[in-house]
């Protein structure tokens, strides 16, 4: 018995300590992260996320976005982010206090997302290219994301404006489901554009 | 008979009241085991075949359900507890009963135990192929499902200790160490990685500091302790002597209990993370190369002088390919994790060559040879056809070295690229195609040896054919050895 309870005890220990370093200690340390006001300007960083995009990051996760594609940008002397425009600074910590799922992501298979939301402010530029990316990209197409209907009355506002292969039927179009609209509307919310005095833009 | 049978009988001994007592729900491990193998490798060959030709009817283009976001994570998570952590709670419960002596108590909850598992990772799949994954890699399935594993887990983990707490005086052995040491760290990790980014989703970048630090974990403090003392248990056995030294293999016990749960924050080089958190983690996986070095210098002391009348012992080999997998994935993890080499191979194949260097070429393989040497004394059959084992070998040898260079060098071009912005991505991407062909191709031979396995588990638990004459004693004199204690 007193073998094991050394055992236990050690064994306990050593991984004890690692549980506090990088859970315990973040868990703690990130729950207290505020807001950054700008004393002058009295703005809010980061800002808040419009509310249609919760369901969006369920649809991310469940369709595996986040193997292929990052959200963090490194700074300048790190690699070739800022470099590629994924970003004008690194991204820190507070850039992720309203995100409820953080997608920080292993694999770069696909553009960085951080900033997907300012490179690209069109809804139809995210749908074709959920539609259908091929032969421009290697991403696989999402069509479950969208069905085609028939044309009652109006077209559709959200309609996808699709052309040569994939345009659909004449009297028919194609339309975001409700989870293709989320999706788009979480990746249209990828924003960290705004200044963070922890993380200055790189000045060369 | 076979000479492959004929080398896992010199390891017999007549099957006791201790095994009988924990031979149901081994057995039910190993059989599900080997068909989350199956099926995850299955899964595999989909998901390299989606990056490598994405439009082919093969690659399954358009169906949802079975689209390349989710065929990688349930090959992985078939291959992480399905497979893996399945054939390793059986190896573990069997090793731990046979090295405490003790007959399993009421062995009717570690059954409930298997059961449970089992029906979690198969809920936990279809429900990631059913859209409600989570997206935290290798901690995919959904909260409820994460807790049904986690029951199983705590009467399974209750089980091995208390083995290990009642078992027959005498001095221990380092095998029983690393499984009490398995058994109490997976549940604790699972719980609290689970808890945290499931139900209660914790606000932030505290979320990717734990899923991290349980990514690096589960590998270094559960799959790795279930195939070291598979090693120490089954090394000595083969060859017919006792383990080298023994202060080396406590070297390799402690300094993997104390640095494994510090690995996994390398991913976060450069990321939002608090810079000393990856600091640490570097430091970590470099000093990880003490425990390692010191284990596989033990397993080869061990075996070295033996080694040549044995080369062709079938379970040995797979023994041995795991501990130089061991070797290389954690010498590839300690170069890593330096930032000139880490900032190159982030985002790239290396991480995902690095991981299944130590799943499936360490953790499965040795996974493998213990299960040869398990499944026919728990049965008292034969293997009945030997041939499968010999195509499972060597597919997996090849598939695997093939795969291991594959994923590096093509993963160091990648991470070149990525580091030139004037390169763009889709110039990558036609960069790495041949790197992909030649993924897909490994990836097929692996296929073909786990269906291999899978099948010869399947004939030995099903076909009850060529049960086994009695051997005379005189064959496992092999047996008696003196086994050296740690404590």
């Amino acid at each position: 018995m007193n073998k094991f309870v050394k055992l236990f005890f050690g064994v306990f220990g050593a991984f004890g300590v690692s549980w506090l370093g990088f859970v315990a200690y973040p868990y703690l340390t990130f729950a207290g992260l505020q807001l950054n006001k700008d004393p002058n300007t009295q703005e809010v960083a980061p800002p808040a996320k419009p509310g249609t995009a919760e369901q969006g990051y369920h649809i991310y996760a469940s369709n595996g976005c986040i193997y292929c594609h990052s959200q963090f940008v490194r700074d300048k002397n790190e690699g070739s982010d800022i470099d590629r425009e994924w970003g004008k600074r690194r991204t820190v910590a507070r850039d992720y206090l309203y995100d409820r799922q953080v997608f920080l992501g292993t694999s770069r298979l696909g553009a960085d997302l951080t900033n997907v939301g300012v490179r690209q402010t069109d809804p139809q530029w995210f749908y074709r290219y959920l539609y259908s990316a091929h032969p421009e990209s290697a991403m696989p197409a999402y069509k479950w994301l969208f069905r085609t209907q028939k044309i009652v009355g109006q077209p559709s506002v959200d309609g996808v404006k699709l052309d040569g292969a994939d345009a659909p039927p004449p009297g028919y179009e194609v339309v975001p489901t409700e989870d293709g609209k989320a999706l788009v509307d979480y990746l249209l919310s990828l924003k960290r554009n705004y200044a963070l005095p922890e993380a200055p833009e790189p000045t060369e | 008979m076979s000479a492959m049978n004929q080398q896992i009988r010199l390891l017999q001994e007549p099957t006791d009241s201790v095994e009988r007592s924990i031979r149901a729900p081994v057995l039910i491990f190993f059989g599900a085991a080997a068909f989350w193998l199956a099926l995850g490798s299955l899964f595999w060959l989909l998901n390299v075949s989606q990056m490598y030709t994405p439009e082919a009817w093969w690659a399954l283009p358009g169906i949802g359900w079975l689209s390349f976001g989710r065929s990688y994570p349930v090959f992985l998570n078939c291959m992480v507890y399905g497979w893996a952590s399945g054939a390793g709670i059986g190896v573990g419960l069997w090793l731990l009963a046979k090295l405490c002596g003790t007959p399993l108590r009421r062995p009717s909850l570690p059954i409930v135990g298997a059961i449970l598992w089992n029906v979690g990772v198969g809920l936990g799949i279809l429900s990631i192929l059913a859209g409600n994954g989570n997206g935290k890699e290798m901690l995919e399935f959904p909260g409820p499902v994460a807790f049904i594993l986690f029951l199983a887990l705590l009467i399974i983990g209750f089980w091995a200790v208390s083995m290990f707490v009642h078992r027959e005086p005498g001095a221990t052995y380092v095998s029983q160490w690393y499984l009490v040491g398995a058994f109490l760290w997976f549940p604790w990790m699972y719980a609290t990685a689970s808890a945290l980014l499931n139900p209660f989703r914790i606000p932030g970048v505290a979320q990717s500091a734990i899923h991290w630090w349980f990514c690096g974990a589960l590998m270094q403090l559960w799959l790795t302790p279930i195939a070291l003392a598979a090693s120490y248990y089954f090394l000595p056995k083969i060859v017919g002597k006792p383990i080298y030294t023994y202060r080396l293999a406590l070297v390799g016990f402690w300094g993997t209990a104390i640095f494994g749960g510090w690995t996994g924050l390398i991913h976060g080089m450069g990321g939002p993370l608090p810079a000393w958190m990856i600091t640490v983690s570097v430091v970590a996986n470099v000093l990880m190369l003490i425990p390692v070095i010191a284990n596989a210098l033990n397993f080869h002391l061990t075996v070295r002088d033996s080694f040549e009348d044995l080369r062709w012992h079938l379970p040995l080999r797979f023994l041995l390919f795991g501990g130089f997998a061991y070797m290389v994935w954690n010498t590839l993890g300690a170069l890593l994790s330096f930032r000139t080499f880490g900032r190159l191979a982030q985002f790239t194949f290396v991480s995902a060559g690095h991981r299944y260097l130590g799943l499936i070429a360490f953790c499965s393989m040795i996974l493998f040879g213990a299960l040869y040497l398990i499944v026919p004394r728990l049965l008292g059959r034969d293997w009945q056809y030997p041939r499968l084992a010999k195509t499972h070998l060597w597919f997996n040898v090849v598939g695997l070295g093939m795969i291991g260079f594959d994923l590096v060098i093509g993963g160091a071009i990648q991470g070149f690229a990525l580091q030139d912005s004037k390169i763009s991505m889709d110039a990558i991407n036609d960069l790495i195609q041949p790197f992909l062909l030649v993924q897909n191709v490994a990836v097929l031979l692996i296929f073909v040896a786990n269906i291999s396995f899978a099948a010869a588990v399947k004939l030995i638990l099903l076909l009850p054919t060529r049960v086994r004459p009695q051997e005379p004693a005189a064959e496992s004199s092999k047996e008696s050895l003196p086994e050296v204690s740690v404590a």
